[in-house]
């Protein structure tokens, strides 16, 4: 990919970038909920609550979450998709919260993202070498034609394609291969930073473990960061350096991708680990039961309606009284990063390490207790 | 970076083109009688209004006063006959073709020219902004069409032109509605986001990416308001203020008829008339074709299911035990395609779930997982059917089952939960009464006995106040909770097999193990058959007693849960679980099966496994693996038992692919 012109990008002032390519700094995302003409407006929704991360250039920093936690918006918010409450992103050191109009160009050129869903990010009505050659011709202006063909064939031949699916359109093609046509089209301007939420999501296994190599070796070879949004553990611990752990628009947990994974400081990381299902019938036993400990059928509160204190309070096996009341502050952990759970400040005080060994003991002696309980009870 | 370095091992060509929606839309047009008509109408329509003197036979204008010439019936000379001076009735309507098509053409070009640019506009834009535009064109809307039309004419001049002018203002408000739904719909879809992230500028993304989205349902609007135009077209040229008095316009030979009709026959109206009717006709059933021809097939979406013929017996006899709730014993499925051949979508499926047992059904997507359980409850959607094979359940055959007979089984003794159970639920009918609906039906209770047993379901499925719960709506259920709800519906009717068809798939890891252990606790409870079909080895390892892998529409091999992952048999089974994150340790690349998963209508020859197999072989290629018996398992590979064949040393084989 040296043949393509380079233009000048005023917005990375150098190629080597000392800090970090992306920062984002307590970022705060708001939606109005939809207002009746008359009445009271219901409270907003609080989808994203003082999120603070950076990417390092080259690396991969990957963002795991259930449903609903705010994952999807944070990726929104620097792609400029949403409008955020506060907070600031800054890429390369420069401030990009809110990209006027006259520098869009240059941030698209930047930061490029693949979407969730196969089948509705890519627009049905053009074939590949529109979708993919779109970009080139508004960042390089190279029009449509043989020479734009060539280089969309050159992109479609790095993830995996041959050229015969220059003529195809999104319909004739499997999940797995849309899905690296959008990859193809985000390689297409040569960007610093790849967003890709959910990008692997709706695909097999076989399939989705060819998309990541593809992701891994794009990094490898143009040095690329990766923002890698995903609701499975661990597929994200399997590309990221760095691992961050949403829950109901907080980041609860962020560190050192294999560190958090061995290692979990926040026990809902913890809850997260115990619920991946392993491909082994004996070791699923045992995760389980581990998974078990933290069985109960609370529900999440609503992000219209958060309580003052951890959002967690209701699942948590360990909740102490002060988590009803107080947010817990993010405090440093073992893995080189940050926590928000009050385990390491008060009650055990374990002061950043591992909150394994603490939720093993206190369920087993939870679950004594309620044995106890049951024999009352069946005594009476 | 460089090109060689990026190459992968193994670079993917796609399968054949297949037809493209455009060719389909044609297809389709043709075959319809009505659309036919309707083109073959227009096709005379336009050349009479292009080149009129090629059709006509007289000049229209030609006056020919002498009595025995006014008001003459059809004749050789005369095909429609002749008004009242003397003018050829045929070609005056052959000449009234351009002025239709003149008037459809200003009011289209002012409709579609206004109304589009705003509906795109006001949809893209949304808030305050969309609704004060919609707020006016709705007042505009309610407006009579003549009424505007006549508000034109006052202003300017009468003539039909003007009176067009007024008819394609009034009709832009048709598509500003139309072009701001589409738009207010596809802003939303991630393709117009990814536009955006490419850096394409807002004016570009409407007219290149949502336009086109767009195209279809603005054909169809077009073509039914151009018949509504040469209506109201006709109408004002009928009431005077429209086309001049000796034009051959049809509304105006209406008009002139019109004195004339009582004292000459009804015939003078019949040219204009019939040319009118049938234009308008032939714009609404091009649009309705139109509509059909882009459609999606019903057949696909809905659950029609085929005709029940006698299915040929299978080869091999059934398992055999008190406890077998159901088996199935060679099961070939076959769909009919519009061309070419049938394409075998199942080919020789056997397996058996006893009571109290989990079945695990895994393989990639398209591998015919759920056609599988599909077609051995007799619901074979069409235009496809079972051709050999048969089915046990409960002990009887049901192979040749009627529809009748199986589905009063179905309703009592096999109960099924689905991947989105949010789709499931009808969104404006409260849970509590979908929950008791089978209920009163199958069971026959009461109003108050379905309620009573639809809180008890529910507190068995543990969803936290029960009573409540009832009467709320599906959207103020979270998709757990209403995963919980759609088993509650299954277990309705104390089934004796449960089919889960990816139950935990579209829910998070964590709120999936809560519903794989409440499965696991309803079985013991009820001892109950569970089929469990899914593509994560995960949640098989989990759940699963028994497995059974599929791969291209046939079993690859069963065994027990252990067996399958600890002494896997066959090349897929093994291949599955090494793409597995979980089984790769250090950082290098996932293992990967190469390739695709082909379409029953491209099976591989020989083993359909062999393109993507790291052991295949020549023979491989060219023979079809038969399925061999092993203790009380199959397994269906051409190497199983050569000696010194590892499935742990890949090597061995991988010449064939390199
Ligand atoms: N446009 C919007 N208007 C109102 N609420 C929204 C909007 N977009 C997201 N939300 C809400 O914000 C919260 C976070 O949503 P988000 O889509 O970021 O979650 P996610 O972690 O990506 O979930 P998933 O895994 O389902 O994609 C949710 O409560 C969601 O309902
Ligand atoms: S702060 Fe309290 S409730 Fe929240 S996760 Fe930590 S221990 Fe649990
Ligand atoms: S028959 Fe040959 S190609 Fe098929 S699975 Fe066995 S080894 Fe692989
Ligand atoms: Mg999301």
């Amino acid at each position: 990919m040296t043949d393509t012109p380079t233009t000048n990008t005023p917005m990375l002032r150098s190629q080597d970038i000392d800090g970090a390519l992306l920062e984002v700094d307590d970022l705060h995302v708001h939606f109005a909920s939809r207002g009746k003409l008359f009445g009271t407006t219901p409270p907003p929704v609080k989808a994203v609550n003082g999120v603070s991360f950076s990417i390092a250039p080259e690396k991969t920093f990957g963002l795991v979450g259930e449903s609903g936690s705010g994952k999807s918006t944070v990726a929104r918010a620097i792609l400029q998709l949403v409008d955020i409450q506060s907070g600031t992103i800054r890429l390369a050191g420069d401030d990009v919260t809110k990209v006027p109009p006259r520098d869009e160009l240059d941030f698209r050129k930047n930061v490029q993202a693949v979407l969730q869903d196969p089948f509705s990010s890519l627009n049905q009505v053009h074939q590949t070498r529109t979708i993919v050659g779109d970009g080139i011709t508004r960042h390089y202006g190279t029009k449509a034609g043989a020479a734009r063909d060539e280089r969309v064939g050159l992109l479609l031949d790095a993830v995996g394609l041959s050229c015969e699916f220059l003529d195809r359109y999104p319909y004739e093609m499997s999940g797995g291969q849309r899905q690296r046509i959008s990859i193809a089209r985000a390689l297409a301007v040569e960007p610093r930073l790849i967003i890709a939420d959910e990008a692997t999501s709706a695909l097999d296994v076989s399939i989705q473990s060819q998309v990541i190599n593809v992701l891994r070796r794009i990094q490898d070879d143009s040095g690329v960061s990766f923002l890698f949004i995903a609701h499975d553990l661990e597929v994200v611990k399997h590309v990221s350096h760095d691992l961050g752990v949403m829950y109901l628009g907080y980041l609860v947990e962020k560190g050192d991708a294999n560190a958090i994974y061995d290692a979990p400081t926040h026990p809902y990381t913890e809850m997260l680990i115990a619920s991946i299902p392993m491909p082994d019938p004996v070791v699923q036993a045992a995760r389980r039961e581990l998974r078990q400990t933290f069985e109960d059928d609370a529900e999440p509160p609503s992000p219209a309606n958060l309580p003052p204190g951890c959002p967690f309070e209701n699942r948590c096996p360990v909740a102490m009284d002060i988590c009803r009341e107080v947010m817990p502050e993010p405090t440093p952990a073992h893995h080189g990063g940050d926590v928000r759970c009050h385990l390491h400040t008060s009650g055990p005080e374990l002061a950043g390490e591992s909150v394994v060994e603490f939720i093993k003991t206190k369920a087993q002696s939870k679950l004594s207790g309620s044995q106890r309980s049951n024999d009352k009870s069946s005594a009476q | 970076m460089s090109e060689s370095e990026l190459e992968p091992t193994i670079e993917e060509t796609p399968p054949p083109k297949a037809d493209s929606p455009r060719q389909r839309f044609w297809k389709r047009m043709v075959r319809n009688p009505l659309a036919l008509f309707s083109m073959v109408w227009f096709v005379i329509l336009i050349v009479s209004w292009v080149w009129p003197e090629l059709l006509a036979t007289h000049d229209p204008f030609k006056q020919d006063v002498t009595l025995q010439r006014l008001f003459e019936g059809p004749s050789g000379d005369h095909w429609l006959g002749t008004d009242g001076l003397g003018r050829d009735h045929y070609s005056r309507v052959v000449f009234g073709a351009g002025f239709a098509f003149r008037s459809i053409f200003i009011a289209m070009t002012i409709a579609i020219g206004i109304g589009v640019p705003i509906g795109l506009f006001s949809g893209w834009r949304g808030g305050r902004i969309d609704r004060a535009i919609m707020w006016v064109n709705d007042v505009l809307f309610s407006l009579p069409i003549i009424l505007l039309a006549m508000a034109v004419i006052i202003i300017l001049t009468p003539s039909l032109t003007n009176a067009m002018i007024g008819v394609g203002i009034a009709m832009a408000t048709r598509f500003v509605r139309l072009t701001r739904g589409v738009t207010l719909a596809e802003k939303e879809e991630l393709y117009v986001d990814a536009a955006r992230i490419t850096g394409i500028s807002v004016p570009r993304i409407l007219a290149r990416y949502i336009a086109p989205n767009l195209l279809p349902s603005l054909i169809v609007q077009a073509a039914i308001i151009s018949g509504a135009i040469i209506l109201i077209g006709a109408t004002l040229s009928f009431l005077g203020i429209g086309a001049s008095l000796d034009d051959p316009d049809w509304g105006v030979m209406l008009n002139r008829a019109r004195p004339d009709f009582r004292r000459e026959g009804i015939w003078q109206i019949m040219p204009s008339g019939g040319a009118l009717v049938l234009t308008v006709l032939a714009f609404n059933l091009l649009g309705d074709a139109i509509r059909d021809a882009i459609g999606r097939d019903a057949s696909s979406n809905a659950l029609t299911i085929t005709k029940r013929v006698s299915v040929a017996a299978a080869s091999t006899s059934h398992a055999e035990g008190d406890d077998l709730v159901i088996s199935v014993r060679d099961m070939d499925v076959e769909f009919p395609s519009a061309k070419g051949p049938v394409s075998e979508i199942l080919n020789g499926v056997s397996f058996e779930v006893r009571a109290g047992e989990t079945l695990g059904v895994v393989g990639e997507s398209g591998s015919g997982k759920s056609m599988t359980m599909l077609s051995a409850l007799g619901l074979t959607p069409a235009p496809g059917r079972m051709t050999r094979g048969s089915v046990n359940f409960l002990g009887e055959d049901v192979t040749n089952l009627t529809e009748k007979a199986w589905q009063s089984i179905r309703g009592k003794e096999v109960g099924v939960i689905f991947q989105e159970p949010i789709a499931v639920l009808n969104p404006a009918m409260k849970v509590g009464a979908q929950i008791m609906e089978p209920l009163r039906i199958h069971m026959g209770m009461s109003k108050a006995e379905a309620r009573t047993r639809a809180v008890e379901l529910l507190t068995e499925v543990r969803v936290p106040d029960p009573a409540r719960r009832l009467d709320q709506y599906p959207h103020e259920f979270s998709g757990g909770m209403a995963q919980r709800v759609g088993i509650a519906m299954a277990l309705a009717c104390e089934p004796k097999l449960l089919i889960a068809d990816e139950p935990s798939t579209a829910l998070d890891v964590t709120v999936q193990g809560q519903i794989l252990d409440l499965l696991a606790e309803i079985q013991t409870r009820r001892n109950m058959a569970i089929i469990l079909i899914t593509h994560d080895l995960g949640v098989i390892a989990e759940a699963a007693d028994r497995v059974l892998v599929m791969y291209g529409g046939q079993v690859m091999e069963t065994g027990s849960v252990e067996d399958v992952f600890f002494r896997p048999k066959h090349p897929y089974t093994k291949a599955l679980l090494d793409t597995m994150p979980q089984n790769h340790s250090g950082d290098g690349e996932l293992a990967v099966i190469a390739g695709i998963v082909p379409q029953p209508t491209a099976w591989p020859t020989g083993c359909r496994f062999a393109p993507r197999c790291v052991h295949a072989t020549d023979s491989c290629t060219s023979t079809m693996p038969p399925l061999l018996t092993v203790n009380t398992d199959v397994v269906r590979c051409l190497r199983h038992g050569e000696e010194g064949f590892d499935l742990a040393q890949p090597a061995s084989g991988t010449e064939v692919l390199s």
